[in-house]
This record gives C-alpha cells, sequence and structure tokens, in this order.
C-alpha cells in the first residue's frame, strides 16, 4: 500500500509538472496553430536566468518571478518577430521557425552557462526531512509544492480564459480570427498575450521541474519534459486546457505505474509503454480526448 | 514569371547532352571526393549517407506532407539490422542491406497505419512514440543488440570484396563508393516516384487531403506505402551508417535528435526538391564541423538555429529551391509538342528542377 502511494505521488508530481508544460503549448496551439517546438528550450533558458539570480544571491522566488517576467517578453517578441510574420504561410513554416528556436536557446544557453550541470535550489523546503507521512508513505514537501503552483496556475489559467475580458478575447481569437477581428478585437496583440502567457507558464514548468530532476538543471533538462507535455496536448486535445491537466496527469501516472508494476517492460520501457497507450486512445478518438473536431470545407 | 531565354525542348538533342552534362559532372565530384584524404573521405561519405536518409524523410515530409519525428527509429533500425546480421550472424555486409531495408518498410508501414484515423499533428505523435520508443528497446533487448554499452562491428568483417581489389585499410574509398551509388539509386528511384501517378497523388495529399480524396486518391494507402517508403529510404541510409561508424549505441545517433538533424537538412536543403536532401546534408555535416572549434559546438547550435529561421524567412524552398527557380529563368525545359512524331506526349508539363 505504502509503495502504490509513493508511486502515486511520484506520477501525480511528475504528471503535474507535464501538465502546466502542456498547458503553455495548448495557449500557444489556441491562437496559432501549432506546437511551439521551442517551448521547453525558452523555458530552460529562463530557468538558467533564475538560477543564476540564484546564485548573485537573490532568493528564489524572486528569481522565478524574474524568470517568468523574461519568459513573457520572450514569448511575445517571438510571436510578434518571428511568428507572425510566416504564420499565414503554412504550419510547417512556423514548426521550423520553432526547431530553429529550439536549437537555437539550447545552444545559447550552453555558450553562456556551460553544459555542466547546475544545482538549481528548490522553491520549497527540499531537505531529506521535509516530509509528511500519508499512509506510511513519504510525501514531500517539495512535490506537494509542485502540486500546490500546479494548482494555482491552472486556476488563474482558467480564471484568465473564462471571467476576464483578455480572456475571452482569446477564445475569441482562437475560435475565429476574422470573425474576432471583425468585431473589435485586436487579434495581434492577443496572440502576443497569448504567446507571452506561455512563456510565463513554461518559466514557471522549468524552475519548479529543475530540483526535482535527477540531473538537476542541464542542458537537456527540458527536452524530455517537451516530448511528455507534447504527448500530453495532443492526449487531451491540442485545443482543451483541460484536456492538457488531464493528459499531462495521466501520463505521469501511466509512467510511474508501469514502472512499477508490469513486469515485462520493467524500469527499461516506461516512456513507450505510455505513448503507446496514447497512440491506441488516439485510434479512437483521433481528435484527442477533449479536442474539438475540425470540420473543413472545400 | 519572366519567360526564360533559352527553351529546351524534352528529349532533343540538347536536352540530352545537357543531362549528359550533368551526369559527367556528377561523376568527377565523385571521383574528386574518392581521391582526397582518408578523413575527408570518410566525411563525405557521411554527406551521401545522411543525403540518403534525408531523401528517405523528403518523401514523407517534403512530398507527402506527413511531419515525421521518428526517423531516427529507421535509421537506428537499419543500422542495428546490419550491425546485428554483421557481428552475430556473420552474413556479408552488403547483403544485409535489403534485409535492413525490408524491416524498414514494415516498421514503416506499421507506423503509416494510425494515419487511417489520425492526422496532422496527432500523427507526428504516433512517429514521435516510435522515436523515443526505439532507444528504450535497444536497452531492453540488450541480448541481441548489446544494449546501453552499445555494439561494435570489426573492422575485419567490413573488408572489401576481393573483386574490387581494395585493401582492407581502404574499406573507407569502398564504403563511399557505395554510399555514392546507393545514393544515385535512390534519387532515381524518388524522381521516378514523384514524377509518376502516385508521386502526384502523393503531393495532391500533402497540399489538400480532402480535395484529394474526394478525386478518388485512397489517402489511406498513399499514406501507409509512403510511410513504409520513406523508412525504407532511410533505414538503408542506417545500414550504411553502421558500416560507417563501426560502433553502435542507443543514444549515440538514432536519439530524437537525430530527427530533428534530418528534418534541420531538408529543410535548409529544400523540402519536395530531388536534390534537397544531398545540400541538407552538406550542410548537416559541415556546419557543426567548421564551427565545432568556436566555443565547444555550442556556436554550431546558434548557426544552426539561425540559419534554419533565416532559411523560412528567405528562402522557404530551400537553397535548392532557389537555385532551380533561378535557374529556370535562364533554361527551361519545355514538353516536346504533342504533334512531335519521335515522343510520345507527355502527360505532365516537366519542369527543369533536376539536372546541375
Amino acid at each position: 500500500m505504502d509503495i502504490f502511494l509513493e508511486r502515486l505521488f511520484d506520477g501525480v508530481t511528475n504528471g503535474a509538472v507535464y501538465a502546466i508544460m502542456a498547458m503553455a503549448l495548448v495557449v500557444v496551439f489556441r491562437g496559432t496553430g501549432t506546437i511551439n517546438f521551442a517551448q521547453g528550450e525558452m523555458a530552460l533558458f529562463t530557468t538558467y536566468i533564475a538560477w543564476w539570480l540564484t546564485v548573485q544571491g537573490q532568493p528564489v522566488w524572486v528569481a522565478a518571478i524574474i524568470a517568468s517576467a523574461v519568459g513573457f517578453v520572450l514569448g511575445a517578441v517571438t510571436e510578434r518577430t518571428l511568428i507572425r510574420p510566416i504564420r499565414k504561410r503554412n504550419d510547417m513554416a512556423t514548426l521550423i521557425v520553432a526547431l530553429g528556436l529550439f536549437t537555437g536557446f539550447n545552444a545559447l544557453a550552453g555558450l553562456i552557462w556551460n553544459s555542466e550541470n547546475k544545482n538549481m535550489p528548490s522553491l520549497f523546503p527540499a531537505g531529506q526531512d521535509d516530509y509528511a507521512t500519508v499512509g506510511g508513505a513519504r510525501l514531500y514537501f517539495d512535490a506537494l509544492g509542485v502540486w500546490l503552483v500546479v494548482i494555482l496556475l491552472i486556476g488563474a489559467v482558467f480564471f484568465l480564459f473564462n471571467r476576464t475580458r483578455i480572456g475571452l478575447h482569446m477564445r475569441a481569437v482562437a475560435d475565429n480570427p476574422e470573425s474576432a477581428a471583425l468585431t473589435g478585437v485586436k487579434t495581434g496583440r492577443i496572440l502576443m498575450l497569448g504567446w507571452g502567457l506561455a512563456g510565463i507558464i513554461g518559466s514557471f514548468a522549468g524552475v519548479l521541474i529543475a530540483p526535482l530532476s535527477s540531473q538537476q538543471l542541464g542542458l537537456t533538462t527540458m527536452f524530455p519534459i517537451l516530448i511528455y507535455a507534447s504527448a500530453a496536448a495532443l492526449f487531451g486535445g491540442l485545443d482543451s486546457p483541460v484536456g492538457a491537466v488531464v493528459g499531462g496527469l495521466a501520463i505521469g501516472l501511466l509512467e510511474a505505474m508501469i514502472t512499477g508494476y508490469v513486469d515485462f517492460v520493467g524500469g527499461t520501457l516506461p516512456q513507450t509503454a505510455a505513448l503507446v497507450i496514447i497512440v491506441f486512445i488516439l485510434l479512437f478518438k483521433p481528435t484527442g480526448l477533449f479536442g474539438t473536431r475540425q470540420m473543413e470545407r472545400l | 514569371m519572366t519567360s526564360p531565354r533559352l527553351a529546351i525542348v524534352q528529349g532533343s538533342a540538347q536536352h540530352r547532352a545537357l543531362q549528359l552534362g550533368g551526369l559527367a559532372l556528377a561523376a568527377l565530384v565523385l571521383l574528386w571526393g574518392a581521391g582526397q584524404e582518408p578523413f575527408r573521405v570518410g566525411q563525405l561519405t557521411s554527406v551521401l549517407i545522411f543525403a540518403i536518409a534525408i531523401s528517405g524523410l523528403n518523401l514523407a515530409t517534403g512530398y507527402t506532407g506527413l511531419l515525421s519525428i521518428g526517423h531516427s527509429a529507421f535509421f537506428g533500425l537499419g543500422a542495428y539490422t546490419t550491425g546485428i546480421l554483421i557481428v552475430t550472424y556473420d552474413v556479408e555486409p552488403m547483403l544485409t542491406l535489403p534485409v535492413a531495408t525490408v524491416l524498414c518498410f514494415v516498421l514503416g508501414f506499421l507506423v503509416g497505419l494510425p494515419a487511417l484515423r489520425i492526422r496532422g499533428l496527432y500523427l507526428a505523435l504516433v512517429t514521435l512514440a516510435v522515436g523515443v520508443a526505439f532507444p528504450e528497446l535497444v536497452r531492453r533487448f540488450a541480448d541481441l543488440t548489446g544494449g546501453a554499452a552499445g555494439m561494435v562491428i570489426r573492422s575485419r568483417q567490413l573488408a572489401p570484396p576481393e573483386w574490387t581489389g581494395l585493401a582492407l585499410g581502404q574499406r573507407g574509398v569502398w564504403l563511399y563508393w557505395v554510399s555514392a551509388v546507393t545514393l544515385i539509386v535512390v534519387l532515381l528511384l524518388v524522381r521516378n516516384l514523384t514524377r509518376s501517378r502516385t508521386g502526384m497523388a502523393m503531393i495532391a495529399t500533402r497540399d489538400n487531403e480532402l480535395a484529394a480524396a474526394s478525386s478518388g486518391v485512397h489517402i489511406a494507402s498513399v499514406k501507409t506505402i509512403v510511410f513504409g517508403l520513406s523508412g525504407a529510404v532511410t533505414g538503408l541510409a542506417g545500414g550504411l551508417f553502421a558500416m560507417y561508424v563501426g560502433a553502435l549505441s542507443p543514444d549515440g545517433s538514432f536519439t530524437l535528435l537525430k530527427s530533428i538533424e534530418l528534418i534541420t537538412g531538408l529543410f535548409v536543403g529544400g523540402a519536395a526538391t530531388l536534390y534537397g536532401p544531398v545540400a541538407g546534408a552538406l550542410a548537416v555535416v559541415f556546419i557543426p564541423y567548421y564551427s565545432s572549434d568556436l566555443a565547444s559546438g555550442h556556436v554550431s547550435g546558434i548557426i544552426f538555429g539561425a540559419v534554419l529561421i533565416l532559411i523560412v524567412f528567405l528562402m522557404p524552398e530551400g537553397v535548392v529551391g532557389v537555385l532551380g527557380r533561378a535557374l529556370r529563368r535562364v533554361v527551361r525545359v519545355v514538353p516536346s509538342s504533342p504533334s512531335a512524331p519521335s515522343e510520345p506526349p507527355a502527360s505532365t508539363p516537366q519542369k527543369r528542377e533536376d539536372t546541375p
């Protein structure tokens, strides 16, 4: 039982991180219509900034907030200068720009801060003894903290989308850009905001995950997370924030449980097994669990 | 578009002469490459191998619009098939290549199967799953593959066949020529395939899937077969790559980063162009090589990223696409007129975009 609980906690913690990263991807997808492959590396870059600030003696919280501010600017500027001019051409062009940013940001982080792994301090108490015992299993406070931040973040995003004027505009632009523009929504500014918002969410994800990651903060920290987050976003349905959360948690749990309980795949194939299950589900729900079906006219 | 200064009728003596000239030029370049110092020959061999791999990706992503992030798996499956057959079963190296190709065709076909229901980025997720799975599977089945520790092909087993008269130490030259001939065959096949009925179906599927389906293109079979062929070609390159590097490990060359490298090469060179993969392979091999002296390779990443973005903004058709268009302003091959008795009428206008 306690082993089961520990695996459950692990799964939820990883899943929560995948969920917020997936949320960033969904926010961009709703406006721009493609997966931002560079989201993970942009987050990596801002996480390095946060790390550098803590080395300069800033408290972690301050560093995290500055990092997410940088993430906002980075996202918004990228949208305005690199994505908007080519967005109308086709999806492939946007994707290639994202790949370019992926390679570029990763290399830039390596160039500025070299390729050695850094010790990223946690936002929460992360000592060996900082845990509560739940049903015989250890629930570490830093995992609990991650859950908390994720819940807050998701609550904030839902509030933004469903209760504010900007959120209404964002949904309008995602739904039908032309009609939104005709009713006076400044679609360009909304798209910029969307990318900026995704930048903030991604930065938080980076700051949260780096201390939990086995290799701490390194140049390859974010790539697997981006992969899982993409899978989570696709699983949930690319245009659905609810789907991102459900997809992220599902992947985290699948990964933890398969590693623990399915002997054949054992510890060696968790990622494959999780992805294969998702592919099977997609066969029955081709646009993800919560995604809207696209209607096309000729 | 301005009318070209020089129009050449397809199939005329001039056209044939130009084609022969192009072939001669290609042969000269290959001969020049074979005469270089061993290190340079090796580098050029890797260019040839990557050109084959990217040509495979080009079939799926360039011509048919199926984005694949999993081609590293085909590359790896081809490489490991060759490696295992040579090391464990002591098979003649060249005989392993057909096996690798067929296996990768089957894998590609299987990957294409979900395409019957899943489309767009969701389909890319399927390829992603394959790409993620491959290194894990290699590690899981360590008895067969050597696992995380890797697998080494002894150079003795890669000796050139006797009829070539090449010594064991010259196996680099031998592999260079094998790769060159393979690349030429692959390019010929891609050229003929993309100009065939199937090729048009592929391009129609890419440009508008629904419209293609309603004009009678069987989307499902196009997608599965293209994935199969695409995987087969990339797997063939993988087999050659195994002979080229001689040592295989799951984390070395067969992760998703290799897929990204192949995609980068494809778009830099020019997606949906015949020679784009060759130009892309040159970029993928030589840009990191020449910029690796600066700051331990990070500069090469920045250059790569910047080049990719610049390509999208300045030449979305890739290097070869732009060169081809510039060339067509000067010389254009027009199809022979239907009344000409010598040639049957060409069904489609054949644009001049291939002969250099």
